[in-house]
């Protein structure tokens, strides 16, 4: 959870960019790492806003290149759908 | 080279158990993990100490020393872990699986667990929103909730506070054996040496048993899960069916046919919802499947129909280690001195992480186990 005077990096999970980078510089350089150290990425829209960003956050505080970062796995359904939905789909 | 008295392969939550209890009695330990922490079994499942889903046998007496493990564990831990004493419930889905149940919760409680039964009258008072058209529950004091993934970083924390090392992105290429026993392991980083080599590589630790041609019989099986958004607390207690139990343990419940998917159901710390599961053998990629993910909506349609209305936003698919008895595997290998096993626990991982680490800590440093290893030693695969 972020402070006053900390930018909010994922905004489903309230998750600040002082406390990713800190992590950054810990030794984990991956999205999927952050991910599950700080919850950024796993909140209602799955990192959509949030994964450029901390992929842009990896490459200034590490020795990795944007290019070289994977992003974190995509997984469906992509956008949020109702369990009676699923359940009664073709 | 780095050098250690023991080297732990793989950084999910038994691997972080043994190299944790292993820094309790002072010795030099070096994790390594191939990957990241938490990224394989222990990064892709739910958020229940389950004690109550365990076999009536070692099993679950393992399970409830463990769970004594995870109350101290809570204490200790500078990390918050999430750690609950939610307690649990098995509901029953039809009439006629009440008897087997009565029977399966008799012997539970000669086993020293605290488990009842109850009608679906009564399971809907502790739990409201459960379809009224199922049979009845179990219900245990003993389950609990947890964050596996805080488990995970807390232990490796603490070991590195203890001065053991971990290390990430370290791949375990080949152990070095001399006459008969392990003196370290080859890796991507350069050898290790070491006197004791503990295989807690989950799903790949048959691969490592390779390594010294040891034949491990561990499959992996593919479990799906949903994730809904947060709610508001719509579960009081984390839920498993009888349609999931007899996925688990084809062979005590063999009367009762198995589906595709079984119920399980816990909402975490976060409101979020995780909802499971499927039982795929041998399958060993980790996609969700358009019939996966139908079939277990279907279930919880079918079993919480209060939760229809809300939103899964995500699915993934964890890979459990299995043996063909269910048991894990712990202790030394027979023949080659230092080669410590600690895996096989196919679903039971995130319960019986803690006691793991302490029988192989005790049997490392002391010589000696607090629980009997007959049934889960290495041995009994290659009697037979």
């Amino acid at each position: 959870m972020c402070d006053n005077s900390d930018l909010i990096i994922c905004r489903c999970e309230e998750v600040g960019e002082k406390e990713i980078i800190e992590i950054i510089k810990s030794g984990v350089t991956t999205i999927v790492g952050i991910k599950r150290r700080t919850r950024a990425g796993m909140g209602l829209c799955q990192g959509r806003r949030c994964r450029r960003l901390i992929a842009k956050l990896i490459a200034e505080n590490s020795d990795k290149n944007v290019g070289e970062i994977l992003p974190a796995r995509i997984r469906p359904p992509v956008k949020p759908i109702r369990i009676k939905d699923l359940s009664e789909g073709e | 080279m780095l050098k250690a008295e023991a080297v732990v392969i793989g950084g999910g939550i038994v691997g972080a158990s043994v190299a944790f209890y292993l820094t309790k009695y002072d010795r030099k330990v070096i994790l390594l993990e191939k990957e990241d922490l938490a990224c394989g079994t222990s990064g892709a499942c739910t958020s229940t100490i389950w004690i109550q889903s365990k076999q009536v046998n070692i099993h679950l007496k393992m399970a409830l020393e463990s769970v004594k493990l995870y109350d101290e564990l809570a204490e200790e831990m500078s990390y918050d872990i999430e750690y609950r004493r939610s307690g649990g419930m098995i509901v029953i889905e039809k009439e006629e699986e009440m008897e087997a149940y009565a029977e399966f919760v008799r012997r539970q409680r000669s086993i020293g667990l605290d488990v009842e039964l109850m009608d679906i009258s009564e399971a809907r008072k502790l739990q409201p929103g459960l379809s009224e058209r199922l049979a009845g529950s179990t219900y245990s004091p003993m389950d609990r909730h947890v964050n596996p993934f805080r488990v995970i970083f807390g232990l490796a924390h603490a070991v590195k506070k203890c001065g053991g090392k971990v290390y990430t992105g370290a791949e375990v290429k080949g152990v070095i054996v001399k006459g008969d026993r392990v003196e370290g392991v080859v890796t991507n980083l350069g050898d290790v040496e070491a006197d004791v080599v503990i295989n807690a590589a989950g799903v790949d630790a048959a691969a490592v048993g390779d390594m010294v041609n040891l034949k491990i019989p561990i499959i992996p099986v593919k479990g799906q899960e949903l994730v809904t958004e947060p709610v508001p607390a719509l579960l009081k207690y984390p839920m498993l069916s009888t349609g999931y139990m007899a996925l688990k343990h084809p062979s005590y419940f063999e009367d009762f046919s198995a589906r595709f998917a079984g119920l399980v159901a816990e909402q975490t710390v976060n409101g979020n919802i995780l909802l499971g599961t499927t039982k795929e053998r041998g399958i060993r990629d980790k996609n969700t499947t358009v019939k996966g993910i139908k079939s277990i909506a279907q279930e919880v349609a079918k079993i919480l129909p209060i939760l229809k209305g809300v939103c899964v936003i995500r699915t993934f698919a964890g890979l459990r280690p299995e043996t063909p008895d269910g048991l894990p595997i712990i202790g030394i290998a027979n023949g080659l001195d230092g080669f410590i096993m600690a895996c096989g626990h196919g679903g039971d991982g995130i319960a019986l992480a803690p006691i793991t680490g302490k029988i192989v800590a005790e049997l490392i440093a002391e010589g000696r186990s607090s629980i009997p290893l007959d049934e889960i030693s290495y041995s009994r695969f290659v009697n037979s």
